[in-house]
């Protein structure tokens, strides 16, 4: 019995290929997800060293060396704690929201290319794909918020989803001039083309839209100073009020993982990813030696450096006031970026 | 909106301010104490836990009722039987630490010692007897410190107000 005469040689090879292909995309999912996982724990680690050293105090210092441990004994706690359901709550809607949060979340790291070569799925409408991912994360937010069945969690749900698809339209706004300045949306071609750029990142041609990325970003996070649907003081948590134990612990994990994901799209759009700007490599040419994903996590790691400083520094605004920043100033700003791009580019068309 | 008004506002000059002094602060020392392991000075003439204090061997305190009088959230409770003080007893959960007992004694038998790590689980251990408030003096004023604390803090005021000793007298009494 030879498997030769059941299916022919070129089909076996075929097969032996796709499986290694499918082996090769499964270990890559494996290292994104722990990578990335552990990335979460200690953001909330840093976050609370930094804000905590910004006000004079030292944050997290007993579980283990300068609390290192401090992470896994917050997941632990979070792990073994009771789940508790509102009597009232629409159990089935209350139980898929933060899966559905998380898991939009998550599967934008698939599109993220961390090196020149690694990358999950290498499709060429990566910038939309993530657009679209994080309008369904919205949904998570919505009907959480619906399903608690309370005041507070409402309240949060329609303040983050308003926030959210009203931000959503700046950001894709001010990304539109680094399309059009790549001519791509996939993002490994938006990063090549970066790099052979005369400035090397686009943070410097396109900072008008650099600027209202880094705003609508901080909104699209739902972060300080733009932290309104979980405004503790007016209501108590936001949209996950009344959840608890793991289900907290998902819609947490979501947001960290949507910080990493902004951080990386800036990263990606603005400031070069993996590769650096010609002029430095001409100072400094040992730099090339460098393997680029170093590169580009130190400036994810600038990002959310910037996220927890600005933390730190700015309160948090009214409702209506951050509305119209968003309506008022960001979008028409974003709009008049794109007429700008387009303006130079024709123009430096006809001149070269 | 004025020009300048509007070059402040496109600059985000005043966010950048804040930012540079939130970042200025993160490099200065933090002001926390690990308390376990580290401990505040603790200020002269602190006022804690009580105690009874003892002159040779035996408590001071007489059983007069002042103090249980003077205390204003009426923490201190004291029976004398037979010209002896059977029970002194002072709630800990209600004293607000005032110092007012200490004033009003005029034996010096009752003081504040240094000692504020008395946390309990249960109501009855913050319950101060008669005994424990005894062994409080041995173990918190030690040696000659009881005395010299009387005398820095709690000296009656006719020492520092009195009359002075070299005063002329009507009949040679003072």
């Amino acid at each position: 019995m030879n498997m030769a005469n059941v299916i022919s040689p070129s089909t076996v090879d075929a097969l032996i290929k796709f499986g290694i292909d499918v082996a090769i995309i499964l270990l890559k999912i494996v290292i994104v997800l722990a990578i990335g996982l552990l990335h979460v724990a200690y953001a909330t680690y840093f976050e609370r060293k930094v804000i905590g050293h910004m006000q004079v105090r030292l944050g997290p210092m007993r579980v283990g060396p300068h609390g290192l441990l401090q992470p896994f004994a917050d997941g632990i706690k979070l792990f073994f704690k009771e789940d508790i359901i509102p009597a009232q709550a629409d159990k089935v809607v209350f139980y898929i929201a933060p899966i559905i949060f998380m898991a939009a979340a998550m599967v934008n790291l698939s599109v993220i290319p961390f090196d020149a070569n690694f990358v999950i799925a290498d499709i060429n409408v990566g910038l939309l794909f993530i657009f679209a991912m994080a309008g369904i994360g919205v949904y998570g937010i919505f009907i959480s918020g619906w399903a608690s069945n309370s005041k507070y969690a409402f309240m949060g749900g329609l303040r983050s989803s308003a926030q959210v698809i009203s931000y959503e339209i700046a950001m894709g706004l001010s990304l539109v001039g680094v399309m059009m300045m790549a001519g791509s949306l996939n993002l490994s071609d938006i990063i090549r083309a970066q790099g052979e750029s005369i400035f090397g990142m686009y943070a410097i041609p396109q900072f008008i839209g650099f600027i209202v990325f880094v705003i609508a970003a901080v909104a699209e996070t739902n972060r300080t100073p733009f932290d309104l649907p979980e405004a503790e003081s007016e209501l108590v948590a936001g949209y996950f009020t009344e959840y608890s134990s793991f289900r907290f612990a998902l819609f947490f994990l979501g947001e960290y993982i949507a910080m990493i994901l902004m951080a990386s799209l800036c990263t990606i759009c603005f400031l070069g990813g993996w590769t650096l700007p010609w002029y430095v490599l001409k100072i400094f040419p040992f730099l090339s030696y460098v393997p680029g994903v170093v590169w580009f996590v130190l400036k994810v790691y600038a990002f959310f450096f910037f996220y927890y400083w600005i933390r730190a520094t700015v309160p948090r605004y009214r409702y209506d006031q951050f509305m119209a920043i968003g309506w008022k100033i960001l979008i028409p700003v974003a709009i008049g970026n794109i007429l700008l791009t387009g303006l130079v580019k024709i123009i430096l068309k006809e001149v070269l | 909106m004025t020009f300048k008004h509007f070059i402040k506002t496109i600059t985000f000059i005043e966010i950048l301010k804040g930012m540079a002094l939130t970042l200025r602060r993160m490099f200065s020392k933090a002001v926390t104490i690990q308390y376990p392991d580290e401990r505040r000075k603790i200020a002269p003439g602190f006022r804690g836990q009580h105690a009874l204090s003892k002159r040779g061997g035996k408590a001071k305190c007489v059983g007069c009722g002042l103090c249980a009088t003077i205390c204003p959230s009426q923490c201190i409770s004291i029976t004398r039987e037979k010209g002896q003080v059977t029970k002194y007893q002072i709630e800990l959960l209600r004293c607000i630490y005032c110092g007012f007992c200490v004033e009003a004694c005029p034996y010096g038998a009752i003081s504040l010692t240094e000692n504020y790590e008395y946390s309990a689980y249960n109501k009855q251990d913050l319950m101060m007897t008669k005994e424990k408030l005894l062994s409080n003096w041995d173990k918190y004023m030690p040696g000659t410190k009881g005395e010299e604390y009387y005398k820095k803090f709690w000296r009656p005021m006719s020492e520092d107000f009195g009359t002075p000793p070299g005063q002329a007298m009507y009949g040679g009494k003072r």
